[in-house]
């Protein structure tokens, strides 16, 4: 490192801070436990931060982005914490949620496109939901809409989850985590952490073996799945 | 209680058939309020700002217009004098279990029992005027022993706490004020008597001779030997309530005015019966007699409390577009339930049991009914009839453990069998033949192109091919 070290009281000051990313390790925020312990310890800040603003970006909607927050959802709702899913693309199943452990009355589901925003600010704005997830409507999300969402997650312990569309670009944003998601489904953190290049494989937690028979289809990969086991591939 | 131990409240609106009329219209030009007397139309009461420029209660209607052209007048609603007088006794109602109309204008009440509640008589009258003042209306106020004596001391604000002064008081009275017969008002001025003192100092059989048995009757109730028969009055079983605008218009603002002063009467309405509200009808009528706008609050948790309210209206107010000028208002709390007072947490000291139906109730002012749901299992066979949306809060077990994809397309949409890579397989789902709809289905789950997790079927019956159900994401 040729940078020179900045004072020892500057430094405090700055670490200080949880919002701002000095191209290295942040201080922690205070996170909430994604509910399993190898993402925990490879997300960068020891899960999901509490009242902040976490985007994802799956390569194409429905790659998993519903099954990584089950966990979190399940024990929210079980601590009465409520969690919205604003404008979801389709119709979140109640059997899968039920099993995965979410209590159903305490979930709600925003189906109005139009006021989605608004309605996401509102849960976070109250401090009384457990966890926000917004699918933004098609078209182009703007800045500021996203900015007071931000503002809105602050006020509340709510982690806020934004699921962009392949076809929609993140507004530039002061979103604590920005989290892509490939294929496999495979994790990778585009901002909020130190630059690892790791990659965190999520496995199909979210598919239950069928009761009995018929395995011959299942490949090496799914064979060892359910809820706890997944595996860091490295790459 | 005996007749001694009580004690008497009257509330008089001197000016009730102006009020009535004209509602919230209290500020601005002239106004007057007219009747037809013998045929003819005459003002029977002025505003202020009228009576400034000329106007006079009994001046023909005509005579009223020549002399002040912008002068507003409209007939008499003797339906909305009752209707305000109503809304006079709810105010009583608040202060005393003991009330009772004196139609045309004056309400009475019980305050004898009632006086230590706000410590003491004058702080309880003072309440009930800044009351009356708040919902617009100016009363006069009178207090004696008995009921009929407080109904005529209340159109002269005058008080008196017990029987000697009563007498007295009501002796130094006009005889034209005790509103009698015409036949007893000229007979007594034909006796040449002006003063109540002058007609009690009559003996009573000469009384009975010249003016009638019942005027004796009437001063013995005047005077509390005699108790009146009232009858007790109750706050109505269901609340209805109609207002009219000053000005006809589509501005929120001003209806929110109006909606403000309505919300308060209901307040009190439900206080008085200890109930909380759980919905509300509202009804905007339009000044052209179109279609209005009509709809519904309801409340997660019944209560009262008028902020959130008049939120929740404003947030309706937002989302409805008016196609011309609404002249009124009508509320109607169609249902209520009894109130609970609201509990806090006692660990985090924050009021979640009551704020968590407040965000519910502001989200679904916005977002109707369909924007905002709960989600349901339902005991089906078929997966796209094996859930429903539910309102938010509805608690439903699950006992159905058999794989199902995080999630569902709202119907199975079909695809190529070639596109896709079987992985775990199959279920088999044969139903519905008992209601027209049976199917037989082998489900698996597959991997598309985009290295998504499907889950989807081939249909044996009663098409043939392959769909997508749903998607493990």
């Amino acid at each position: 490192m040729h940078s020179p070290q900045p004072s020892s009281s500057l430094n405090e000051l700055l670490s200080q801070r949880t919002d701002l990313w000095r191209g290295r390790r942040r201080p922690q925020a205070r996170a909430l436990s994604s509910g399993r312990a190898d993402l925990d310890r490879w997300l960068p800040d020891q899960g999901w931060p509490s009242g902040r603003l976490i985007e994802l970006m799956p390569t194409c909607l429905g790659l998993g982005e519903l099954g990584l927050l089950l966990p979190v959802m399940a024990e929210q709702t079980r601590a009465a914490r409520p969690v919205m899913l604003i404008a979801p693309p389709w119709i979140p199943c109640p059997q899968r949620l039920a099993r995965a452990g979410v209590a159903l009355d305490q979930l709600v589901v925003v189906r109005d496109i139009h006021h989605a925003f608004w309605a996401a600010e509102q849960g976070l704005k109250s401090g009384l939901c457990g966890l926000v997830m917004l699918w933004p409507p098609k078209g182009r999300v703007s800045e500021r809409s996203v900015r007071r969402l931000q503002l809105a997650a602050e006020k509340g312990p709510a982690p806020a989850f934004v699921c962009y569309r392949p076809d929609q670009s993140a507004p530039p944003s002061l979103a604590a985590l920005r989290l892509s998601i490939h294929p496999g489904p495979t994790l990778q953190v585009l901002r909020g952490g130190a630059c690892h290049n790791d990659r965190f494989h999520l496995g199909h937690s979210n598919v239950i073996a069928w009761p009995g028979t018929r395995r011959a289809f299942r490949s090496a990969a799914t064979a060892t799945s359910d809820d706890s086991a997944a595996s860091v591939a490295r790459r | 209680m005996t007749q001694g131990s009580q004690l008497w409240a009257g509330l008089h609106c001197p000016d009730l058939p102006l009020k009535a009329v004209w509602q919230l219209s209290s500020i601005g030009g002239p106004l007057a309020v007219h009747d037809s007397i013998r045929g003819q139309a005459r003002l029977l009461q002025v505003n202020a700002v009228a009576q400034q420029n000329g106007a006079r209660p009994g001046q023909s209607l005509g005579q009223a217009l020549a002399v002040l052209p912008q002068l507003q007048s409209r007939p008499r609603c003797r339906l909305a004098e009752s209707r305000m007088l109503e809304q006079m006794a709810l105010l009583a109602y608040q202060h005393s279990h003991q009330v009772s109309l004196a139609p045309p204008d004056t309400v009475l009440l019980e305050v004898g029992g009632s006086r230590r509640l706000r410590g003491g008589l004058e702080p309880l009258l003072d309440a009930l005027r800044d009351e009356a003042l708040s919902s617009g209306l100016q009363l006069r106020m009178g207090l004696a022993p008995a009921a009929s004596a407080a109904c005529l001391l209340a159109r002269h604000g005058l008080r008196v706490r017990d029987a000697a002064a009563m007498q007295r008081t009501i002796g130094q009275l006009a005889i034209d004020h005790l509103m009698l017969k015409p036949n007893q008002q000229k007979a007594a001025s034909d006796c040449g008597l002006h003063r109540v003192s002058e007609l009690t100092a009559l003996p009573r059989a000469e009384r009975a001779r010249r003016f009638g048995a019942d005027m004796n009757r009437h001063l013995d109730e005047l005077h509390g030997e005699l108790s009146t028969p009232l009858a007790q009055w109750q706050p109505s079983e269901v609340f209805e309530l109609r207002l009219e605008l000053p000005v006809p218009t589509v501005r929120s603002d001003a209806l929110m005015f109006v909606f403000n002063r309505a919300l308060d009467t209901l307040g009190r309405w439900l206080e008085v019966r200890d109930q909380g509200l759980n919905q509300l009808n509202v009804r905007l009528e339009r000044e052209d007699g179109g279609s209005g706008s009509t709809f519904d609050i309801g409340l997660a948790r019944p209560g009262f409390d008028l902020d959130r309210l008049l939120e929740l209206i404003q947030l309706k107010l937002d989302g409805i577009k008016l196609a011309g000028d609404i002249d009124a208002i009508k509320l109607n709390a169609d249902s209520t339930a009894e109130r609970r007072p609201a509990q806090s947490d006692l660990l985090d000291g924050t009021n979640r049991s009551d704020a968590w139906p407040a965000l519910l109730d502001r989200l679904g002012a916005r977002l109707g009914e369909s924007g905002l749901s709960g989600l349901a299992p339902t005991s089906d066979h078929r997966p796209e009839n094996a859930w429903t949306w539910v309102p938010p809060g509805t608690s439903s077990p699950c006992r159905d453990l058999r794989p199902r994809p995080s999630w569902l397309l709202p119907a199975p949409r079909p695809c190529r069998r070639e596109h896709l890579v079987l992985e775990d397989g199959p279920e088999r789902i044969e139903s519905g033949w008992w209601d027209g709809q049976d199917c037989l289905r082998d489900y698996w789950i597959a991997r598309d192109r985009k290295g998504r997790q499907l889950w989807v079927f081939q249909e044996h019956q009663p098409r043939h091919g392959w769909f997508v159900h749903g998607l493990f994401g």
